[in-house]
């Protein structure tokens, strides 16, 4: 109930919105190519979704666990990514919370968790290549795979077109 | 429910609305300190500038911590204090490759005999920015501005500060391509500091300050170091230096070495004596400048250090001195325990290896081990999380003898927390190995890697 009543007020938004038709368009524009996958098997089920503070969460097929990472607007803004501090399996976190951190020339950043669960593992290729952050944020170097409490909690956040035409 | 919130709503409505109110702070009021967390996080307090009468890194981390995540998003705040000795290390660095944990107060002993938290020790912390180690004492002036992340830029705030240096004179200072603020020295002033540094380019500008952020969704935080005064300058490299630094490979981040200098030095031969008060004032006015700032809150703030704790606000700003009451406040206390436990300090260390011979991943050279050890010591350890996971210390030649000595070993060392080992823990791992390790050498091995890995 909480998830539609949360979602109305932005349907109604984009529903206004000029620059709807465009973004239609082109979905892919502005983001580094192979980062938005194609729903052509589920129409319904948008599985990758955004958060204001610049991360991106992705269900997985199996529809329980998802992938957390940053978004590539992120990684830009934050230039040379030289440590990622990963998550412990079975870390649990609430939406919002922190679930990892980046550092990229002298300046800390806490990864905020975009949905509430139970972090499964940390990304280990980050370990030894904080740099994939720079190169792949929304591919390689997710952060985190969560197992998520309530997949409906994605309902609430904006979807691809929305994050972008907010960070363009 | 409503007990708890009758204070704060109190306070807000009698800020934010109604003629009375607005004439209440309009005779730019004082307020006692115990109202610094509602001040600071109330909507109109766009512009807030405070001093600290601290001089504890944790009291004045956790108050620009507290401003950091409880001030108005739409908000710029300055920050000064200045701390007693103390290293702060980054976020996320080593503090057993950064620091010489021997020669500060590094929570080892528990009943320390002159070594506590309120002594004259050096202090170790780790800060919650990125970035590299420092060294703090009451010659190093620290200023922090919090503001909205949007219009930040990580030189904006160091070249505040090069004009606050530029006002009084300093004008051979720039900022770097660090984001650091450096000063160029004459060949006098170079010879005056006796000499230059080794390993450094005679013409290499000097350090005075060295910058690290945090960055919050909506919100950036600028700290920097401003070397002044420092009378203990010649020492840093002592606290800087780890005993171990050719046996540490760490994963995270590594701090860049600089030549550094006091600003002070440039006016060694003026007649007026340096004024720290005074350089602080400049920042201060600097700070004003850069984002609008009201000039009665910016003469409130420059009179703070003047007043015990006391704070002024008017419409849209807060100004005045800060300090140990404010420590009282839940969440500034709070984040005063998370930088004092040692899970904080230690634990979240990234991972590392320690090892006196080449490995797969930290293939330098290594120097000869101390004579008094056996010529096949070899001495290896990782840690994650600052716990021992691997590790294999032997003496024999014989791989065979040698790797059945390193399980003993590991087995007393397995899972064991670095920052809580004893030389006495370390000689109960060694003496496993009897009687092929013999008392003296175990007794030289425990010294040995006590000294590298700051144990007593």
């Amino acid at each position: 109930m909480a998830a539609v009543a949360r979602c109305v007020p932005r349907f109604a938004s984009r529903m206004l919105s000029p620059k709807l038709p465009i973004a239609r368009m082109s979905p892919a524009m502005g983001f580094p190519r192979g980062s938005i996958r194609s729903f052509s098997q589920s129409a319904f089920l948008q599985a990758k979704k955004y958060t204001e503070s610049h991360e991106w969460v992705e269900l997985a097929d199996n529809g329980k666990t998802a992938k957390v990472g940053i978004t590539a607007y992120a990684a830009q803004s934050l230039g040379d990514v030289i440590f990622v501090e990963l998550p412990e399996a079975g870390l649990e976190v609430a939406a919002g919370e922190p679930v990892g951190a980046v550092e990229s020339v002298k300046s800390a950043s806490d990864v905020l968790s975009p949905v509430s669960g139970t972090v499964v593992k940390g990304n280990t290729l980050l370990d030894d290549k904080a740099k994939a952050i720079n190169e792949s944020p929304e591919g390689d170097a997710w952060i985190a795979e969560i197992e998520v409490s309530d997949p409906a909690e994605l309902d609430g956040l904006l979807d691809p077109e929305t994050y972008k035409e907010h960070h363009e | 429910m409503l007990l708890l919130r009758r204070g704060p709503c109190l306070l807000s409505s009698s800020f934010r609305c109604g003629s009375l109110s607005t004439t209440f702070i309009r005779r730019n009021s004082s307020f006692p300190s115990n109202q610094f967390a509602q001040l600071a996080s109330r909507d109109a307090s766009k512009h807030q500038i405070y001093q600290s009468l601290s001089s504890d890194p944790y009291v004045n981390l956790s108050i620009e911590h507290f401003l950091l995540e409880n001030a108005p998003a739409d908000s710029s705040i300055l920050f000064l204090y200045i701390n007693r000795p103390c290293v702060v290390i980054g976020r996320n660095q080593n503090p057993w490759l950064e620091t010489n944990l021997r020669a500060i107060q590094n929570d080892r002993v528990k009943d320390p005999e002159g070594i506590n938290q309120d002594g004259e020790d050096v202090l170790y912390v780790r800060r919650r920015s990125g970035g590299g180690a420092v060294y703090h004492d009451e010659g190093n002036l620290n200023y922090s501005v919090i503001s909205p992340r949007t219009t930040f830029t990580r030189n904006k705030h160091a070249e505040m500060v090069v004009r606050a240096l530029h006002r009084i004179g300093a004008t051979n200072t720039g900022v770097n391509d660090r984001h650091d603020i450096v000063m160029s020295l004459s060949q006098e002033l170079q010879q005056l500091m006796g000499g230059n540094p080794t390993g450094f380019d005679p013409d290499t500008p000097r350090k005075i300050s060295g910058s690290a952020f945090k960055l919050t969704r909506n919100r950036a935080l600028h700290h920097g170091t401003c070397l002044l005064d420092s009378p203990n300058i010649a020492d840093f490299g002592s606290f800087l230096r780890s005993p171990a630094w050719n046996y540490i490979k760490a994963k995270g981040v590594e701090s860049v070495r600089s030549p550094v200098a006091n600003v002070s030095t440039m006016f060694a031969d003026a007649l007026m004596p340096f004024s720290i008060q005074g350089t602080i004032e400049n920042i201060m006015e600097e700070f004003a400048q850069l984002y609008n700032v009201r000039s009665e809150a910016v003469s409130r703030a420059t009179r703070a250090h003047a007043n015990d704790l006391e704070l002024h606000a008017g419409d849209d700003w807060v100004a005045g001195a800060v300090g140990e009451a404010q420590a009282e406040e839940p969440d500034i206390k709070k984040g005063i325990d998370e930088l004092r436990s040692l899970d904080w300090k230690y634990i979240q260390t990234p991972q590392f290896t320690f090892s006196t011979y080449p490995i797969e991943e930290d293939p330098r050279e290594r120097p000869p081990l101390p004579p008094s050890l056996p010529p096949y010591t070899r001495a290896f350890l990782r840690c994650k999380h600052g716990a021992i996971i691997e590790s294999h210390i032997s003496i024999s030649p014989d791989e065979t003898v040698a790797s059945e000595q390193a399980r003993q070993v590991h087995e007393a060392l397995n899972g064991r927390k670095l920052h809580e080992l004893q030389l006495e823990d370390l000689h109960e791992a060694l003496g496993r190995v009897s009687p092929a390790m013999g008392s003296n050498v175990v007794r030289e091995l425990a010294m040995f890697l006590g000294r590298n890995l700051g144990c007593y």
